[in-house]
């Protein structure tokens, strides 16, 4: 069994929030942040999950997180 | 042509182990790549293991990526195996350049390039959202100013340890006539929403910055100004979260515009445009310099997906930073991106356009440039 997790986004179908978080979590996901305005849920879900996300109903994309890393002056 | 799908990755590949079965892993990669994993000291130029990460960082030559890939596929402790990419957000360097012919005793070249100084446009009753790494709030030019902040980074306030998020508020939206001259912002008038979605080192991720967006948009903010993004070898499919997100943004009234990248070393390499900016529905602001060539640093409409729409001024740009400095000179698309963000601002108060008609106007008033529309899309923004 793998632990790996992983941060990611979700884009959800207008008008499918809050109810569509409920089943998020039920496919594993740790929900972070809802951001109403956008459509769109963050948080950390198991690499392996991540397919499960993307059958939930209402959902449009899961994609993972980038980082971006400024170097110094 | 252009081969920066080569260039964008290190050679190396970023390997995903069973986070409880690191050393197996390891063992596997050594099998592979041709190294022993029990040798006691593994040359870190070759292998690099991240046990708290379950990642590993292997050299390989390039035609062992099947074999990796086949690894990864297998059940077993080798998961996931993707090129090593170099991600960073488009940074600043601080300008060498010697100013060009441009009288810089009023105002800065770029407000000249751009208009603003003949516009009679100040910003005054449009919000601009700058999200970056937050803002001098101790500056003594923005004295008076109405400026919201929200930090999005868990342990940091907006206080902006780093520069680079003063610096586009000030091309964006700074003063014309600060105490000391010259004069380096747009939109003077404008309300600013200073949200930051990158720490003082620097760094952020899409969480954040998708929050900042949201908090944007929530606010009424008619345009977002982001000097942000990763790099992406070519042909790299965007995002299409942030290109939900963006139309969404733009059917309530935000614009969201973004730096294109830093990634060219022209005349050898024209990279690709990065992300976010590559989204089609997010604006990519290209750099030039004073007199009014591409920025060699600029990337380009190097593929059919991500697309240049209008270009800034982006060489030896002057405006406000971080204390004690208070000033500094810095280049980038980063640079560009709040002129263009500036520009719109002045144009949604003059013409009351907002999203989409927004766009339209930024771009169908740009100045057009004796320049491919590869490097500079549609043109020099111009101010109402």
């Amino acid at each position: 069994m793998t632990t790996s997790v992983d941060q990611v986004m979700v884009s959800v179908k207008e008008g499918s929030l809050p109810k569509v978080l409920d089943y998020l979590r039920e496919a594993g996901l740790v929900v972070d942040t809802v951001l109403e305005a956008l459509g769109v849920v963050t948080g950390t879900v198991e690499v392996r999950a991540i397919p499960s996300l993307l059958s939930v109903p209402g959902v449009l994309d899961v994609e993972r997180q980038w980082r971006v890393q400024l170097p110094p002056y | 042509m252009t081969e920066p799908a080569e260039v964008e990755t290190t050679g190396r590949f970023l390997v995903l182990l069973q986070q409880d079965a690191v050393e197996e892993g390891v063992a596997e990669l050594g099998a592979i790549a041709g190294f022993d994993p029990n040798s006691g000291d593994l040359d870190p130029n070759t292998v690099q293991v991240f046990p708290q990460l379950g990642v590993a960082v292997v050299s390989a030559d390039p035609n062992l990526l099947a074999e990796l890939n086949g690894a990864a596929e297998r059940p077993g402790p080798v998961l996931i195996v993707e090129p090593e990419r170099v991600v960073h957000l488009f940074d600043a360097a601080p300008a060498e350049d010697p100013v060009g012919q441009a009288d810089e005793s009023v105002l800065t070249w770029g407000l000249q390039a751009v208009g603003a100084d003949v516009s009679t446009a100040t910003g005054k009753g449009v919000r601009i959202a700058v999200l970056d790494t937050g803002f001098e709030q101790n500056h003594p030019d923005f004295a008076g100013r109405t400026i919201t902040t929200k930090s999005f980074i868990a342990g940091e306030d907006v206080q902006d340890g780093h520069g680079h998020g003063t610096h586009c508020i000030g091309t964006s939206a700074g003063p014309r006539k600060p105490a000391t001259a010259p004069g380096y912002g747009i939109a003077y008038e404008a309300e600013i929403y200073a949200g930051k979605v990158l720490s003082n080192a620097g760094s952020g991720s899409d969480g954040g910055i998708l929050a900042g967006i949201d908090w944007a948009v929530s606010n009424g903010c008619a345009v977002i100004s982001m000097s942000l993004g990763a790099d992406v070898p070519v042909n790299t499919p965007y995002s299409q979260i942030y290109e939900t997100v963006a139309q969404r943004a733009m059917a309530k009234g935000t614009l969201i515009i973004a730096a294109a990248g830093n990634a060219s070393s022209r005349p050898a390499k024209i990279a690709p445009v990065g992300h976010p900016a590559r989204c089609p529905s997010i604006i990519a602001v290209a750099a030039i310099d004073v007199n009014r060539a591409i920025a060699f640093f600029s990337s380009g409409s190097a593929d059919r997906i991500g697309q240049v729409d209008v270009a800034g001024p982006g060489v030896d740009v002057y405006s406000s930073f971080k204390l004690p400095e208070k000033y500094a000179r810095l280049r980038g698309t980063s640079m560009a991106t709040p002129h263009a963000a500036g520009v719109a601002v002045l144009i949604a108060e003059k013409t009351g356009a907002r999203g989409f008609e927004l766009w339209a106007r930024l771009a169908l008033s740009a100045l057009r440039l004796q320049l491919p529309s590869t490097d500079v899309g549609g043109g020099l923004v111009q101010a109402p």
